[in-house]
């Protein structure tokens, strides 16, 4: 048998009928050329198998994206699902729940801030707390005070002048009684009586106006608090941004670094061996 | 069904799907339930061929995300000629008929160097996670070095040598199976398989990596 390169390849690769194996196992037995050719491409077959391909996650799917009949608009591929309940989970909790905890602390502060009452007036500076106040009171004039302020200002200033008055009648009468005369008209002590009552409803509007100014103040302030919290965690965010594509940045240096390391330390022990 | 020994190497033997039953369905029984509107039978014969398929794409053209994209390519064109898909041939040779054509137009359309060059370094923390308890890492490295070799070889060859080897040694298709696919006598494909094979080996053999070195290591 003459030596053939095609049944060479045929007998290398087993594609080959019986009785041309036979043949040209009896061919190998005379041919020294042909052996030595054959074990060589066994070699180079067992050398050829070390080239393997990469194994990326394929899952390729065919999809019908609900077009008419039968039609395959796009294929997708599949790829591990990332836990994304508990990270929408996190995402919606985390501003929900800074933003919660700051309503509730300007709220705790609001309400006692709104228990304490600061005044500098004509008559001087004064310090009130509302827990002393009636509450039936305070609701009243937070819901009417708004609407009637230019007329109570009027009516306030016409009850100082009011007061004023009946203090200095007061004090006249006072001081008349102090005489060594012992007459004193009791017409000048009744209405009196009945002044005192309109003073003390006067002083109810005057303080009722002052809580309800005093609440649209903290209303504002709440506010203010608010914007100022919600700027301060943006930018509180964005430091941690900025220091977490630090830590990265690092951590990637220090693993390259050890990925050098770990190649040299390999390299030097293959050359001394 | 695909033969066992239609992938003999390369790790790229096609994954089998079995029914309710226990059976394995054939991709003849998958096709013909395809060509029913049965998308989910289709699906696995996708399955079932995606890793041979991505494999071929690989070794013709050379780069990973190209391949990803010819196997992808191929499994949509299959599934929009499935009704053309007349059963003369076995639906892998359908297949690799399709991959190879569309590696063919990415080699035409790219002009270029069809296999890339194999990275120089070699990162062992990657190799770490393909080792096996009885290799070390001096013997990893060392069969990814030969793997490279073998890359930037294969490279080298002509496309219809480099195409005949890639279809036999790593796919196991017979001769007359190639010779249908790149429509070719049959003596023409082991003769390129041949010379192929013959360039390879001088090639190896002067980089170090032939397989005498192989078998003193082992």
């Amino acid at each position: 048998m003459k030596c053939d390169r095609e049944q060479l390849i045929s007998y290398l690769y087993d594609d080959v009928s019986a009785d041309e194996r036979a043949a040209f196992d009896r061919h190998l037995r005379d041919c020294a050329d042909c052996r030595e050719e054959l074990a060589a491409l066994r070699g180079l077959r067992s050398t050829l198998s070390a080239w393997t391909p990469p194994q990326p996650a394929l899952a390729f799917e065919i999809v019908d994206t609900r077009a008419p009949a039968r039609t395959l608009t796009e294929t997708r591929t599949v790829t591990p699902m990332r836990p994304a309940r508990t990270a929408s989970w996190r995402a919606w909790w985390t501003p929900a729940a800074g933003l919660a905890a700051a309503a509730v602390l300007v709220l705790a502060a609001a309400s006692a801030i709104a228990h304490v009452e600061l005044r500098y007036g004509a008559d001087g500076f004064s310090v009130r707390t509302g827990w002393n106040g009636s509450p039936a009171t305070t609701t009243a004039a937070a819901l009417v005070a708004p609407a009637a302020a230019p007329d109570q200002t009027k009516k306030l200033e016409a009850a100082y002048a009011d007061v004023e008055r009946r203090i200095r009648d007061l004090e006249t009468a006072t001081h008349n009684a102090a005489l060594p005369s012992p007459v004193r008209p009791v017409s000048q002590i009744t209405p009196a009586r009945g002044s005192d009552a309109e003073v003390l409803a006067r002083v109810r509007d005057l303080l009722s106006q002052s809580e309800s100014r005093q609440q649209r103040e903290l209303a504002l302030r709440i506010a203010q608090v608010v914007r100022d919290m919600d700027a301060q965690r943006t930018a509180d965010l964005s430091r941690i941004q900025q220091g977490l594509g630090r830590i990265d940045a690092m951590t990637t240096a220090d693993a390259a670094a050890h990925r050098e390391l770990a190649n040299y330390v390999i390299s030097s022990t293959r050359q001394q061996k | 069904m695909p033969p066992d020994g239609q992938t003999p190497r390369g790790a790229s033997k096609p994954s089998e799907n079995v029914t309710s039953l226990g059976m394995a369905s054939t991709d003849e029984e998958l096709v013909a339930r395809s060509m029913g509107g049965d998308h989910d039978s289709f699906n696995q014969l996708v399955l079932r061929w995606e890793r041979p398929i991505y494999a071929l794409a690989y070794r013709v053209i050379g780069r990973e995300d190209d391949a990803r994209d010819v196997c992808q390519e191929t499994f949509l064109r299959a599934f929009r000629a499935l009704g053309g898909f007349k059963g003369q041939a076995k639906f892998s040779s359908w297949l690799y008929r399709i991959t190879l054509n569309l590696c063919r137009d990415w080699i035409r359309r790219q002009r270029r160097q069809p296999i890339a060059q194999a990275p120089e370094g070699i990162d062992l923390l990657d190799l770490a996670t393909e080792t096996t308890p009885s290799e070390s890492i001096e013997d990893l490295v060392a069969r990814r070095e030969l793997s490279h070799a073998v890359q930037r070889a294969m490279a080298a060859l002509p496309d219809e040598q480099r195409t005949a080897i890639i279809l036999k040694e790593y796919h196991g298709l017979t001769f007359q199976e190639i010779a249908d696919l790149l429509d070719c006598p049959l003596s023409t494909v082991k003769t390129r398989l041949y010379q192929g094979l013959t360039v390879l080996r001088r090639q190896l053999a002067g980089a170090g990596m032939g397989s005498d070195s192989m078998t003193g290591r082992s």
